[in-house]
């Protein structure tokens, strides 16, 4: 595996107008890296994105690609291919001249232009179909073709504007892990700009969470889970539950904090907190709660509370629930195991948690 | 869905629905008034061709009988052909023209936002709603006054002004719907501007530029009072027929031609909009 950077960006910064879209964005990039952006809309990414493909100028800051600063150097000239939202298929064009658009200009002959074109649709399981008229592919398919017609030029780096965002939701899961095998496969830096947090963890190496035009964290999917940065990011990411604590003590990397409604508990101090404050936010993941009508043994903490509201999601149940002294009521999931909603609204149960599921988010956000 | 509960309940429901509530029988003012408006307004056009295949030059009815020969006789007459060829070159040109022009302008104007876009869009419409004949005694003064002498040039220059805000919207209906990260991805893939303008631009916009370039042509190959004023000793055709209308003798011929132009311009505009709906159906 090499380590070599691909993408470097520092102190980037676009204006629109008084609008900042994106600003001081530091990013390095390693080759085969696949990388989402994630935000929601309106927070930059796809501005960040164009700038790396060229199609918007940076107003401060250096974008490096492979080592090269891509100041004035247009999108056509630089080592970097698109994937477009829309997908942009060209609408004169069947899918071969669609696939051989870019080929023609790096003056290949006629029959390595084929192969080439071969070659890339039959890595997208599109095989045979080069005389397809592009009015007649369906969603699917003509994303298809929008990656082969980026890949066929060997590019360096893939970017990728919200790839799966037209396509229903069964071909989306399918496309995720397809597009994953084929970026493993190739070895191909992959950026890619979505709103969807499940996507972006399926997919990603690495995930960079992106808010108000600024970059708020970078991390493994697993550790943006875990360890989120902030409040923000944490309520971005997967449900959770916010829950002030009072710190009473530190030692050896554990905070020993008062958390409201469950009592003292152990967090682990979590090293990407990027704000502290006097009080302190704990976070548990719905999915880390114990729900039971007895009180439960082996748990760290505990409240006692009522149910307030209880759904089935299919895979999971969720409930809701109340205690005295809680601003919210508590979110808690529980696998579907066998069919059955086991608490019904009114019930009084008991909500059980472990040291390690508690999270330290830092300070609250206002 | 149906469980025998609801059976009985949708019955009268769907009978009901499958009989239009009928309103009283009464007059249809509404056909009447339709149909004589469309009498009103084609008859008059349809008397040409009628015309133009009566053996007599007295245009009245009774007619006398039927004949070709006025259209026979058209080919004969040099300065109507004379001016027929003035008509097709200032139209070919005209048509060029405003097409390229408009072309660009509808570009800018469906994708970029820009200072003055408004204004300058207005402005470009313009002159479907100034008087042809200010828009010509002003254009007749402002050519003599830069020393340019009435002539075909003259008449090209007054048919682009007219037949431009037909170009611009024919273009601007065109790019509506053209999606901009097609050119963006024809850039990324590698190609230069114009590379980009010729290989995606152009072949998704080409429904669009043939309907406008017909439109243009036929707006200017109609047009009399510009020509009337801007032509000078190289009449055009509409020019030349009113000229010829002062000749009673002469009017069979210039029906005969005149129904062929009627025929040429339905051919035109239908074919125009055959182009305009499918690039419409296409971007």
């Amino acid at each position: 595996m090499t380590t070599q950077n691909i993408i470097e960006i520092s102190g980037v910064e676009k204006r629109f107008g008084t609008f900042t879209a994106v600003r001081d964005l530091n990013l390095t990039l390693k080759e085969g890296e696949f990388f989402s952006l994630l935000g929601p809309s309106g927070c930059g990414k796809t501005t960040a994105l164009r700038m790396i493909a060229g199609f918007q100028d940076h107003d401060a800051g250096t974008i490096r690609i492979g080592g090269q600063d891509m100041e004035h150097i247009p999108a056509n000239k630089r080592p970097t291919n698109m994937v477009f939202q829309s997908y942009a298929i060209f609408p004169h064009l069947n899918v071969g001249d669609n696939v051989a658009f870019g080929l023609r200009k790096l003056k290949l002959g006629k029959a390595e232009t084929e192969e080439r074109v071969a070659e890339a649709l039959e890595m997208v399981e599109l095989g045979g179909l080069q005389s397809r008229k592009a009015t007649e592919l369906s969603g699917g398919q003509r994303q298809r073709v929008a990656l082969a017609r980026a890949l066929v030029m060997r590019p360096k780096v893939l970017l990728l504007d919200e790839p799966l965002s037209a396509l229903d939701k069964n071909l989306r899961e399918a496309m995720q892990f397809e597009m994953r095998r084929l970026q493993q496969k190739l070895g191909i830096t992959f950026v890619m700009v979505t709103h969807d947090q499940y996507e972006a963890m399926t997919m990603s190496d690495r995930i960079g969470v992106m808010f108000k035009g600024q970059l708020k964290q970078v991390d493994k999917p697993e550790v943006l889970y875990a360890r989120p940065c902030s409040q923000e990011v944490a309520a971005f990411i997967g449900g959770m539950n916010f829950l002030d604590a009072a710190v009473t003590g530190e030692m050896n990397g554990k905070l020993h904090a008062d958390v409201r409604g469950f009592g003292p508990l152990s967090i682990d101090v979590n090293p990407n907190v990027a704000r502290r404050g006097p009080q302190l936010l704990a976070g548990i993941r719905p999915e880390q709660l114990e729900i039971s009508a007895q009180k439960p043994d082996g748990y760290d903490g505990y409240l006692q509370g009522t149910v307030t509201n209880a759904a089935f999601y299919g895979e999971n149940v969720h409930y809701h629930v109340t205690a005295d002294g809680l601003p919210q009521p508590i979110a808690v999931s529980v696998p579907n195991y066998f069919h059955t909603v086991d608490h019904k609204q009114g019930d009084p149960v008991w909500l059980g948690v472990q040291n390690a599921s508690v999270i330290d988010l830092g300070a609250r956000e206002a | 869905m149906s469980t025998p509960v609801s059976e009985p309940l949708n019955k009268p429901l769907s009978t009901a629905a499958s009989k239009p509530r009928r309103r009283p029988l009464r007059f249809p003012w509404l056909l009447v008034y339709a149909i004589g408006y469309l009498i009103f307004l084609y008859l008059p056009v349809l008397l040409l061709p009628l015309f133009s295949f009566n053996d007599g030059t007295i245009v009245a009815f009774p007619m006398k009988g039927f004949t070709l020969k006025w259209y026979a006789q058209l080919g004969e007459q040099d300065t109507l052909l004379q001016a027929m060829v003035n008509s097709l070159i200032v139209g070919a040109v005209t048509a060029l023209v405003a097409t390229s022009l408009g072309l660009f302008a509808a570009r800018a104007y469906v994708r970029y936002r820009f200072k003055g876009r408004e204004l300058s869009e207005g402005l470009v419409m313009l002159p479907l709603v100034i008087p042809g004949i200010i828009v010509a005694s002003s254009m007749l003064v402002l050519f003599i006054s830069l020393g340019l002498k009435p002539s075909l040039t003259t008449v090209i220059l007054g048919h682009v002004f007219v037949a431009l805000p037909f170009a611009v919207s024919i273009m601007k209906s065109a790019f509506d719907d053209f999606d901009q990260s097609l050119e963006e991805a024809a850039f990324d893939l590698g190609e230069s501007v114009i590379g980009t303008f010729r290989r995606v631009t152009l072949p998704i916009v080409a429904p669009g530029i043939v309907a406008s370039l017909l439109v243009t042509f036929t707006v200017s190959f109609d047009e009399f009072v510009l020509a009337f004023f801007l032509s000078g000793n190289q009449p055009t055709l509409p020019v030349y027929i009113w000229s010829q209308i002062r000749f009673p003798a002469k009017l069979p011929n210039t029906l005969a031609l005149g129904s062929l132009l009627l025929l040429a311009s339905v051919l035109l505009l239908l074919t125009a909009e055959y182009f305009r709906r499918r690039s419409a159906k296409s971007a």
